[in-house]
């Protein structure tokens, strides 16, 4: 699976849902496919989107959805462990893992020698693991109620897609624009 | 056994409840632990992480869906905090209250926090954060009315601000 790919299938099952998502290359590669007002992107704070995707599942009370990656997930493992003691039902967070910091000039990542969905489930956290993007799109898509916190571990291949322009926003603006479209806000 | 709140301690949590708290995270410190004992006894809704900088990230969260959270938190995490506060918070433009106890000063117990909790208000105002001080000398509500006015003025300016209170000084022994 391509990280582009996978991007388009959460994309187009989340909807105007709100989306948080993992800094680097994978904001940028969904943002050259898709942006929307529920997006939020980092452009940086590696290693936080997920803790972030949880603060925002705690106040908007409907769907939340978290794409991090295998390698900002390991940066701020301890959220794993704050994710299983609350677990709001309204929250799915997907990992996009292809075992390297793809970001990071694809320098292998310790995903690469550890399953990081086991570590997940030892948590106590509900994993599921998806290989293919119709199991990740039938997975999400079988979430519109959202009544249990799940977490993804999708596999994709490693490497970043070419051509991909530089994500140049303002975040105060996105950060405003996010909370914008969220009813709660 | 928990130690009850002095009037102090108890006016920062008295503050961030005039100022309409809805959920608070928090990271575990003794000298906190007041604070946050008499939150969850009033009922606001608590998230513990286990890092500062995780404790940034879940109430910005908050934040940026309407909600008014706070953190409550001790100032030698402040090194695990800056990259959070500065990529996500401030530059995300999140109004983000954070209470935090201060060490390393009079009373000190332990002869190495200072390493990094003196040098917290130098570090926080080179990361552009804002922080305000209550000490000994500030009666008890002046400390309840300044938490609530920063938490306040974080959500007008949209950025986090910082309250330092002193909870070792000596002279909180005597203070009026």
């Amino acid at each position: 699976v391509k990280r582009l790919d996978a991007l388009r299938a959460i994309d187009e099952t989340v909807g105007d849902h709100p989306l948080v998502i993992t800094c680097g290359a994978t904001a940028r590669e969904l943002a050259s496919i898709s942006r929307r007002p529920s997006h939020l992107p980092l452009l940086d704070s590696m290693g936080l989107t997920s803790a972030l995707g949880l603060g925002v599942a705690l106040g908007h009370p409907g769907p939340v959805t978290v794409i991090d990656g295998d390698g900002s997930l390991l940066m701020g493992l301890s959220v794993l462990a704050t994710l299983a003691c609350y677990a709001p039902p309204n929250l799915t967070v997907v990992v996009l893992d292809n075992g390297q910091h793809a970001s990071a000039d694809e320098l292998e990542s310790q995903a690469a020698r550890i399953d990081l969905a086991a570590a997940a489930a030892g948590f106590g956290l509900a994993v599921r693991r998806c290989a293919d993007v119709e199991e990740l799109t039938a997975l999400l898509a079988g979430r519109p109620g959202a009544d249990a916190f799940a977490l993804v571990v999708a596999a994709i291949e490693p490497g970043n897609a070419p051509g991909i322009p530089l994500l140049l926003a303002d975040p105060a603006v996105l950060a405003a624009t996010f909370s914008a479209a969220l009813p709660s806000a | 056994v928990p130690k009850p709140a002095t009037p102090r301690l108890a006016a920062v949590a008295d503050g961030l409840l005039d100022w309409g708290l809805e959920t608070f995270v928090y990271v575990p410190s003794s000298h906190s632990a007041p604070v946050i004992r008499n939150l969850l006894a009033a009922g606001v809704r608590a998230v513990m992480a286990n890092r500062e900088d995780e404790a940034v990230a879940v109430a910005s969260g908050l934040v940026l869906s309407g909600r008014r959270a706070a953190i409550v938190m001790q100032d030698n995490g402040f090194g695990n905090a800056l990259t959070a506060l500065t990529t996500l918070s401030l530059a995300y433009h999140v109004g983000l209250p954070i209470v935090a106890n201060s060490r390393g000063g009079l009373g000190e117990y332990n002869a190495m926090i200072q390493s990094i909790s003196a040098r917290v208000p130098d570090l926080l105002a080179a990361a552009g954060v804002r922080v305000f001080g209550l000490g000994p000398s500030d009666p008890v509500p002046v400390w309840r009315r300044t938490v609530s006015s920063a938490a306040e003025l974080a959500g007008m300016q949209r950025a986090p601000i910082v309250t330092l209170f002193d909870a070792l000084h000596p002279a909180l022994e005597v203070a009026p």
